[in-house]
């Protein structure tokens, strides 16, 4: 396959052609927060809007992860309207996410946390209102606990649910503001297809999921993933 | 699970609707129109009977039905009352209309009276703006839709039934 | 294609078209008078259909045979039901606010008498010395009809009809030419698509035609979900065939196979008259395969769409037909090249596609005669609110606001003043005053902050609440968003918050900056068309009515008097006439009582604010006054 050689944030670097910036950025050890992606999802969902780069020449900033890489491209994970964006798209996400950190167990490895400090966020957002929506925590499955409050909608769960492991158990339903990961006719996980695989607690970036009694298992799952994703 | 008679008649119902259809997933929104036609709402096993058929999981089925407003997951009312919220009828007082019907009803938008006589609902314009604020009930526009027309049309109901209740003592 | 192969596309039609003619011609000049009932939604919706059946009815008591056909909408939707009378030896008369009895006396006193009741007539459609002709009217001089040429004059439900206006001659003259001469056309043209964004038509199609992959598609958009805008449908009630013709030909000259015309199920008589016309155009083999004996095989289908904003949207559009929840998707890649199951697609308006024969017919020169240098053609709008003549309109690009409003639409209702107008819907913005001698075409109306969009023009006058109608289109568009992305789920949401805390008096001066910055970041950082222009109607009435949102805050007062939370009624002692009580019996939640002296005295806490009592007092009492702030009310002794 060709390569494409571009800079970023300076650093010359080199991916393959047709990639995306998100990706060319992360192989290279450059952080740019994202959640709704994943590499192998041939069609970027494009959802979180958490990934804005500006790239030279390019009037706006735009997301990292739909914008395909050029040779010669010379993009800047750090100007000032992508920051922008990206901390308004944030604050937006923690101003309707119940942040209890402290009594939370994905605290640590919540990625949520992690993007807050890449960004200089607070995690108790000033600006906006909190908006709420005090759905059910579902709580009947055996291994994992799901509290739709925490979910940020990143739809990795769902995808590795169906695309991964060919179960489809969740999947996104109402719109809008109501919109949501939930099950068949919004019933708890228990009565559902669910085999209890746990793949979707160990995809998901926030509290959202959680193992119910191994919660050390859940943790240490988070952090792996994470730092791979940033090391590579 | 045992099926209830209820339910394995909706099933047998949407087995039927679904023979008129090939199993291709781009036939979902119009299988579910037809459902919806026949059954006035969208049962629960009619949707797990349309999954299967189409070969999908079925959350996608609740998916699909609970993001488009044409759906309902619960039996309609016997009259339905649709007050339009289109842009001329909302600056014309459309908003105090909507708020008349469900002081009458007791009921919120999208949701049925509990006697089963009445759903509320909201639509956009209707295309009748003159007559703002329109009602669209039992699908015929009524157009200058004042509180006090919402008495009058609920009278008017009321009476009705009276009369049938009368006849066919 | 050959041209050869085309010898019989000709002949093949000129059977259609004379039988078409003859029957045009008997209902005509049959020597019996024709009557015309406007029955499309907007009259139907007046009572058309009572009026029709009054109207059969009489003729059968008369023992009267004269023909009377359902037209559509002719764009005077104000005075529907409209009735149109035929009768030989005088000019064709249009009525309106026709009711069942007018309809009785129109028939006894106009066709079986000779007193064409002047006191009914609308106006004459053609010139003549007897009754002033709609050609008179101020608007004739402003509007253009072309793509609402036939609406309201021909039965939508008769193929005939259209045939013998001319209709499907521009695809007997399309399928004569090469797909390439017909693309080149419709870009020379200059057409740009009615469909918001403006996209020029012809540079679509030839994307589309030289993109590879089959089946290739072509999708009319008619999901219209503008909570104010009627076009659309009207277009597809009145004169459905020409949607049709227009698709076919682009068809043809983007080498597709099928099609879909996708309408909203709640619009039940335009699918039922798509489908209908479907099916005639079928039967004549106008559609299906080998059309008129060529090789050009196209069939298009209906998708009735279930009623979701966001599927105004292209990917989003194709998402539903393809049985998803009607979600955006990423573009690139645009859908003229992978649309519809990954295939080329064409997507167009009903009204660009509707422009298609007449461009054709009377060529790209014609045709960009018409409006600016950047917009060209007419623009049709649908035209509501607190103006005199609501209903459709047709004029040419560059026509300016204030020609729409004032001398189309005849100004604003009840002598009020006008204070703004709000175009493009949810997607558009709200222009004062001073914005009135805008011409109207994609590219000003975008600079002065408002949009083409759709086609809706509400008109407000003095009583409507500026931050309210931004809270109004605020709240469709947050119930509408899909929720995919972030921006628009929350930061929408968000917003409205702000406003609804602003119209019921809570708001905080810190707020606007808030907002502006907010908004800002979600027509930046929105996924779609959606959420990037979803701020536009709050941006705009915060420029230009920044006094308004100012006074909610400050003052906790509504200016127009209408924000509920910010009102009270109020009944003026001195005013109130004691042995009147129109209001007590009218107040539905019975708040109003008489006190000792029989002056009637709203209970504040009990008013709901509906307003029914100010409506009940009588004009020469005026007793009920609304007051803002609330606190005005002087305190009860
Ligand atoms: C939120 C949203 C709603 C839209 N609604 C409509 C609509 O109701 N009708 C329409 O023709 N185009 C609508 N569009 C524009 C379409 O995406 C598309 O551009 C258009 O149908 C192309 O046709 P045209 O080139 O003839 O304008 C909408 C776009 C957005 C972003
Ligand atoms: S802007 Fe985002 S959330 Fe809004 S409709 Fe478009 S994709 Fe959906
Ligand atoms: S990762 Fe790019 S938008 Fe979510
Ligand atoms: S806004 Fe209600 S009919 Fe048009």
């Amino acid at each position: 396959m060709k390569t494409v050689s571009l800079t970023i944030d300076g650093k010359r670097v080199k991916a393959h052609e047709g990639e995306k910036v998100l990706w060319a950025a992360l192989d290279n050890g450059i952080y740019v927060p994202n959640l709704c992606t994943l590499r192998d999802n041939s069609e970027p969902s494009a959802a979180c809007r958490l990934c804005f780069v500006e790239v030279e020449g390019k009037k706006q900033p735009v997301p990292a992860c739909t914008e395909t890489i050029e040779q010669g491209m010379v993009v800047n994970t750090k100007g000032p309207g992508a920051l922008r964006l990206a901390r308004t798209a944030l604050e937006l996400l923690l101003a309707s996410h119940p942040v209890d950190c402290a009594h939370c167990p994905s605290s640590g490895s919540c990625e949520l946390q992690k993007i807050a400090a890449h960004l200089g966020v607070k995690l108790k957002t000033r600006r906006f209102r909190k908006l709420l929506r005090e759905l059910l925590v579902d709580s009947s499955s055996p291994v994992f606990i799901y509290d739709p409050n925490k979910c940020v909608l990143c739809g990795r769960c769902v995808w590795v649910c169906r695309e991964r492991l060919g179960i489809g158990v969740l999947g996104f339903a109402h719109r809008g503001f109501e919109r949501v990961v939930t099950t068949f006719g919004d019933g708890p996980i228990a009565e559902s297809k669910c085999r209890d695989c746990g793949e979707c607690v160990v995809a998901c970036p926030t509290g959202a999921l959680t193992f119910k009694d191994k919660q050390g298992t859940v943790k240490s799952a988070h952090k792996e993933r994470v730092e791979t994703e940033t090391t590579q | 699970m045992v099926m209830t008679e209820e339910q394995a008649r909706v099933r047998q119902q949407t087995k039927r609707i679904l023979n008129r259809f090939g199993r291709r997933r781009g036939n979902l929104v119009p299988i579910l129109q037809k459902v919806q036609g026949e059954i006035g709402y969208l049962p629960r096993e009619a949707m797990l009977e349309i999954a299967e058929f189409l070969d999908m999981p079925e959350i996608d089925v609740y998916g699909v039905v609970t993001f488009y407003n044409q759906f309902r997951l619960n039996p309609p009312g016997k009259h339905s009352v649709r007050v339009c919220l289109g842009t001329a009828c909302h600056m014309k007082g459309g908003y105090i209309t909507l708020d008349a019907w469900k002081r009458r009803l007791g009921i919120d938008r999208g949701q049925t009276s509990p006697d089963r006589e009445f759903d509320l609902d909201t639509v956009a314009c209707v295309g009748c703006c003159v007559m703002a604020p329109v009602t669209v009930v039992d699908d015929k526009p009524q157009g200058k839709v004042a509180p006090t027309k919402v008495d009058g049309i609920l009278l008017s109901f009321k009476l009705e039934k009276e009369r049938q209740g009368e006849e066919s003592r | 294609m050959k041209i050869t192969d085309l010898q019989s596309v000709l002949p093949a039609f000129q059977g259609i078209k004379s039988r078409a003619e003859s029957q045009w011609r008997e209902l005509r000049d049959g020597g019996k008078p024709v009557i015309m009932v406007g029955a499309a939604t907007c009259g139907r919706a007046a009572g058309a259909l009572e009026v029709l059946r009054a109207i059969k009815d009489e003729l059968k008591k008369q023992r009267l045979d004269c023909p009377v056909v359902e037209v559509g909408c002719m764009g005077h939707c104000y005075a529907e039901p409209i009735v149109t009378i035929s009768k030989p030896g005088y000019p064709p008369i249009c009525y309106g606010y026709v009711n069942p009895v007018i309809a009785e006396r129109l028939i006894s006193e106009f066709i079986l008498g000779d007193d064409p009741c002047l006191e009914f007539v609308l106006g004459a459609l053609e010139e003549n010395d007897l009754v002033p002709s709609f050609s008179d009217f101020p608007r004739a001089k402003f509007e253009k009809k072309v793509i609402l040429k036939n609406c309201g004059h021909i039965d939508p439900e008769q193929v005939e009809h259209y045939i013998a206006n001319g209709g499907y001659a521009a695809l007997v003259k399309a399928l004569q030419m090469q797909p390439e001469e017909i693309i080149d056309e419709v870009k020379s043209s200059g057409l740009r698509g009615r469909g918001g964004a403006g996209f020029p038509t012809g540079q679509k199609w030839e994307i589309c035609r030289n993109a590879g992959g089959r089946p290739k598609y072509i999708i009319c958009n008619g999901d219209e979900g503008d909570p104010g805008a009627f076009m659309d449908r009207a277009i597809l009630e009145s004169d459905p065939h020409s949607v049709l013709e227009g698709m076919i030909i682009a068809g043809y000259a983007i080498g597709a196979r099928y099609g879909y015309i996708y309408v909203r199920a709640e619009y039940p008589l335009a699918v039922h008259r798509a489908r209908l016309a479907l099916r005639q155009a079928k039967k004549l083999n106008l559609l299906g395969k080998n059309i008129l004996g060529s090789d050009f095989s196209f069939d298009i289908k209906l998708f009735q769409g279930s009623g979701a904003f966001v599927c105004g949207e292209e990917t989003a559009l194709i998402a539903s037909l393809e049985g998803e929840p009607g979600i955006p998707h990423y573009r690139p890649p645009y859908p003229a090249t992978n649309g519809l199951y990954g295939k080329p697609t064409l997507i167009n308006n009903v009204k660009t596609l509707s422009s298609i024969r007449y461009i054709i017919q009377k060529g790209a020169e014609w045709f960009a005669s018409v409006g600016t240098e950047r917009s060209k053609g007419t623009a049709v709008f649908a035209l509501a609110g607190k103006v005199v003549n609501t209903g459709l309109v047709e004029v040419p690009m560059g026509t300016t606001l204030r020609q729409v409003i004032f001398d189309v639409g005849s100004g604003i209702q009840g002598g009020k003043r006008f204070k703004a107008v709000q175009i493009g819907g949810p997607s558009g913005g709200c222009l004062p005053e001073s914005a009135l001698d805008l011409p109207i075409d994609f590219d000003s109306l975008t600079d002065a902050g408002a949009m083409m969009g759709s086609g809706g023009m509400i008109v407000l006058d003095e009583d409507d609440c500026m931050v309210e109608i931004a809270r109004y289109f605020l709240e469709f568009t947050q119930r509408e968003s899909c929720g995919k992305c972030t921006f628009c789920r929350l930061g929408t949401k968000q917003m409205l918050e702000v406003l609804d805390e602003i119209t019921k008096g809570k708001g905080k001066i810190e707020d606007l900056d808030m907002l502006s910055w907010l908004a800002e970041d979600i027509k930046a950082g929105s996924f779609c068309g959606l959420g990037k222009t979803a701020p536009n109607p709050v941006l705009s009435t915060m420029s230009y009515f920044r006094d308004e949102y100012e006074a909610h805050i400050k003052e906790g007062r509504c200016p127009a008097l209408m924000c509920r939370e910010l009102i009270a009624y109020y009944i003026i002692p001195e005013k109130c006439e004691r042995s009147c009580d129109a209001c007590v019996g009218t107040c539905t939640v019975e708040a109003i009582s008489a006190n000792k002296k029989r002056i009637k005295v709203i209970d504040q806490e009990k008013c709901v604010k509906c307003g029914t009592c100010l409506d009940a007092c009588p004009p020469q009492y005026n007793a009920v006054v609304k007051l803002s702030p609330p606190s005005q009310v002087p305190a009860s002794k």
